[in-house]
């Protein structure tokens, strides 16, 4: 396809995927102006809006969304990095490997926000506590992710490697790694997920600031038109976030036939 | 014994040797006190007050409410999602209409939105049930929508030449070759529905596990806080050994 | 000029076992092989008779039991002496046909504008002009099997070892890769080890064909085969010589493949 027709074809999709959107919006708006449900309980749309706009003027959700993306990113950053790690090395040695894979799966089952207000009593109420939830959320889909993109690389492409001269020690970057990236990168979309998850929760559990604790600053006080726009707004940051690790995935990994399929996993 | 359970075996000594090393050296770093008991009180202690909860109720209390709570909101989530997937597997204008809706709600964080089942709710279960719905229908849809479409059409076709009609075919046919799949989301959203319980409790309290850890930690009860995560690791295994049991039990013939 | 004194391939009593959920599996038993330099030497046999599991191990990619001695010396693991095609071709899918191709030089060292012109070559040889910049995954399986054969030519190895490199192709382009390949074999003269369970293809392309037997495999007849390769296909495939050499090969497997049929039927 040529490259205006399909910048056409994905704004003409683009419209056609929003307007059921705009439907919803619609209702919404109908709900309300008939009065079927208290004003109190759900703000109109308008309101909502007017609110959105307020708080950006003031600054206040440009503070606090940077606050906690900061402390998504760094956890995610820093879990991915020792994530990937741990996922290498596991598959690396089968002693590391039978030492970690306990402690893996141990804390599989933990539910990450248990830890929050552990967190809170070690390292008080704070960036610390939040990046750290943050970071042990996001460690596990990484070195799951990892460990089993480097494991199902087919033999077929090791053996040709080394019967063309690759040596043991270059086998990993050039081999395993880069079999395991779509891999590695559907854990990312998914720590994505979480590092969002865990630095709001964080911050409604045990934080002075951040859009968590906005969100549920506003529900105290009942000012609730600012608190639907505050969720609207982190709503939205998270699907562009979700979108745009998407496209760098499509970038990075162009010759990976189901990059494609696997991550847009609406569409078989 | 062949060299497939014996490998089990040894896992099963290797992880039990590695937890009580694990114990072991708690044990030692609080009574050395590495850190102030306040932050890391000895392994025996919080065995202790663990006991203590389990004795005076207030554990069984907690925990049976939280596991209500999930169990319903995953129910919830799993019949609603499951139903929705193949809906929008059928039918291109649901398929339209929902779609935008979980493309944006897929990637939201769900938990942003306690303050708003509160409000409409309250704090008892009712807001986490549906929390907790809200939360694990999502996945649940798009697995079982994916599944759903990609039942081979050979599969389809040879039903429908021995003789099937097309809603035998429907029930027979893509339903089941949709459970493994169905079965996988399901797994996991089940630790999905145990966080969100827990969060929710920890951020409106409204009783269960959650609250009474946060309420801990406010009165710098570690003990507690220390014996309520182990229970909540615990249940977490628990859960998954069961799922694991199940999928080999019922689902063997499937491709993992 | 041959040295036929000394083979190229010796491969001596090699037994090779696997552990599997059932037990030990014995794959191969004492087999004995040797290749001299410049032939093409064909392994047909039932499937599960190791095989595959045999070029493997001359390969260097699976240790067992037995010697494997290449030149005169022993082999320590895979080495750029033994080139591979896979039956499932085994490009690398994050390079280019050209890096593909090239992957072996960049290896050795070579600077990149060398690489260019023998890689430049190569794609021009299997056909692919044009298609340098593209992925696997925007090529067919004939092609693919193309460029994993220009890898390995690539590198210019003194010899082949092929593990049912056309299996995946549907009839007709499997004819024309075999063509390629013969080809190629008349021009450069490497020694070759080709497996595969297509007796036709073996009779075709080889001149000398090892039949193994049921598992556990080991080389129990051995058919030469002396056809004039100068004729057409047309000509050569219709021939009495070429049918009768067929046929006798043919009822060889045939009869180690109903072993093996009568073995799994008694398990």
């Amino acid at each position: 396809m040529k490259k205006p027709d399909r910048l056409l074809f994905s704004a003409k999709r683009g419209v056609v995927r929003i307007v059921p959107l705009i439907l919803f919006g619609l209702a919404w708006h109908v709900v309300c102006s008939a009065g079927l449900v208290n004003r109190d309980f759900l703000p109109a749309p308008a309101a909502v809006a007017a609110a959105l706009a307020d708080l950006f003027k003031g600054g206040e959700i440009a503070r606090n969304l940077t606050i906690t993306l900061f402390r998504a990113t760094v956890g995610l950053v820093l879990g991915a990095i020792c994530g990937i790690w741990i996922g290498v090395m596991m598959a690396r040695s089968r002693r590391f490997r039978e030492y970690v894979t306990p402690i893996v799966g141990g804390t599989y089952s933990l539910p990450k926000s248990a830890l929050i207000p552990l967190f809170a009593l070690w390292f008080g109420i704070g960036n610390i506590t939040s990046i750290a939830a943050v970071f042990l959320a996001c460690l596990l889909p990484m070195i799951v992710n990892t460990y089993h993109g480097v494991v199902t690389t087919p033999k077929v492409l090791v053996w040709s490697a080394e019967a063309l001269g690759t040596g043991e020690r270059e086998l990993w970057p050039r081999i395993f790694i880069r079999n395991a990236l779509p891999d590695i990168f559907t854990g990312l979309r998914i720590a994505l997920g979480f590092s969002f998850v865990l630095a709001i929760s964080a911050e409604m559990i045990a934080s002075t600031n951040g859009i968590g604790k906005l969100i549920f600053m506003y529900g105290e006080n009942g000012t609730y038109d600012y608190m639907f726009a505050a969720i609207v707004c982190i709503v939205i940051v998270a699907f562009f976030a979700d979108r745009v690790l998407i496209l760098l995935t499509r970038r990075l990994l162009v010759w990976h036939e189901s990059a494609v399929a696997e991550l847009d996993a609406r569409r078989p | 014994m062949n060299p497939l359970e014996a490998r089990t075996d040894a896992l099963a000594w290797r992880s039990a040797v590695s937890i009580l090393l694990f114990i072991a050296l708690w044990e030692v770093a609080a009574r050395v006190h590495v850190a102030p008991a306040i932050l890391l009180p000895p392994f025996s202690i919080v065995a202790e007050q663990l006991w203590r909860s389990i004795l005076d109720g207030t554990l069984a209390a907690d925990l049976s409410l939280s596991l209500a709570r999930a169990i319903c909101g995953l129910v919830l989530a799993t019949a609603g999602g499951v139903i929705l997937g193949l809906l929008m597997a059928r039918n291109r204008m649901v398929d339209w209409l929902v779609d935008p809706l979980v493309a944006l709600g897929f990637p939201a964080p769900k938990i942003a939105f306690i303050p708003i089942f509160i409000l409409w709710f309250g704090i008892e279960s009712l807001s986490k049930i549906l929390l907790v719905m809200f939360a694990c229908i999502f996945p649940v849809i798009i697995g079982t929508y994916s599944a759903a479409r990609a039942v081979s059409r050979q599969f389809i076709w040879s039903a429908l030449s021995l003789g099937s009609s097309r809603s035998s075919v429907f029930l027979h046919v893509i339903l089941p070759a949709c459970y493994p799949r169905i079965f996988t989301t399901f797994r996991i959203a089940v630790p999905v529905g145990l966080i969100t319980t827990f969060t929710a409790e920890m951020v409106a309290g409204g009783g269960g596990m959650g609250a009474t850890l946060i309420y801990s930690q406010r009165f710098f009860e570690s003990p507690t806080v220390f014996a309520y995560i182990v229970v909540m690791l615990a249940i977490g295994l628990m859960f998954d050994a069961a799922m694991r049991r199940f999928q080999s039990r019922f689902l063997r013939w499937a491709e993992s | 000029m041959l040295d036929l004194a000394r083979p190229k391939i010796e491969i001596r009593g090699v037994s090779k076992t696997y552990a599997s959920e059932h037990g030990p599996v014995l794959a191969l038993r004492g087999t004995d092989l040797t290749v001299n330099e410049g032939e093409f030497v064909s392994i047909v046999g039932p499937s599960g008779c190791g095989k595959s599991t045999l070029l493997y191990v001359v390969g260097g990619f699976l240790a067992a039991d037995g010697d494997v001695v290449i030149d005169g010396t022993p082999i320590k693991g895979p080495g750029t002496d033994r080139g591979v095609v896979f039956q499932e071709y085994a490009l690398f899918p994050w390079l280019t046909v050209r890096d593909n191709i090239g992957y072996g030089l960049e290896r050795q060292g070579m600077a990149a504008a060398e690489r260019e012109k023998i890689v430049g070559r190569l794609v021009k040889v299997i056909g692919l002009a044009g298609f340098e910049n593209r992925y696997p995954r925007e090529l067919s399986g004939g092609m693919k099997q193309r460029v994993a054969i220009a890898r390995t030519l690539a590198c210019d190895p003194a010899i082949l070892l092929l593990d049912e490199p056309f299996g995946a192709l549907d009839a007709q382009t499997r004819e024309i890769m075999q063509d390629e390949l013969l080809r190629i074999w008349l021009e450069t003269r490497k020694t070759v080890l080709m497996v595969t369970h297509d007796v036709t293809e073996a009779v075709y392309l080889s001149n000398r064909i090892c039949v193994m037997s049921a598992r556990p495999g080991q080389i129990i007849e051995e058919f030469s085969v002396t056809l004039d390769r100068g004729r057409s296909r047309e000509e050569l495939v219709v021939s009495e010589q070429f049918n009768s050499i067929r046929n006798r090969v043919w009822l060889s497997v045939r009869r180690q493949a109903l072993v093996a049929g009568g073995r799994n039927e008694e398990a």
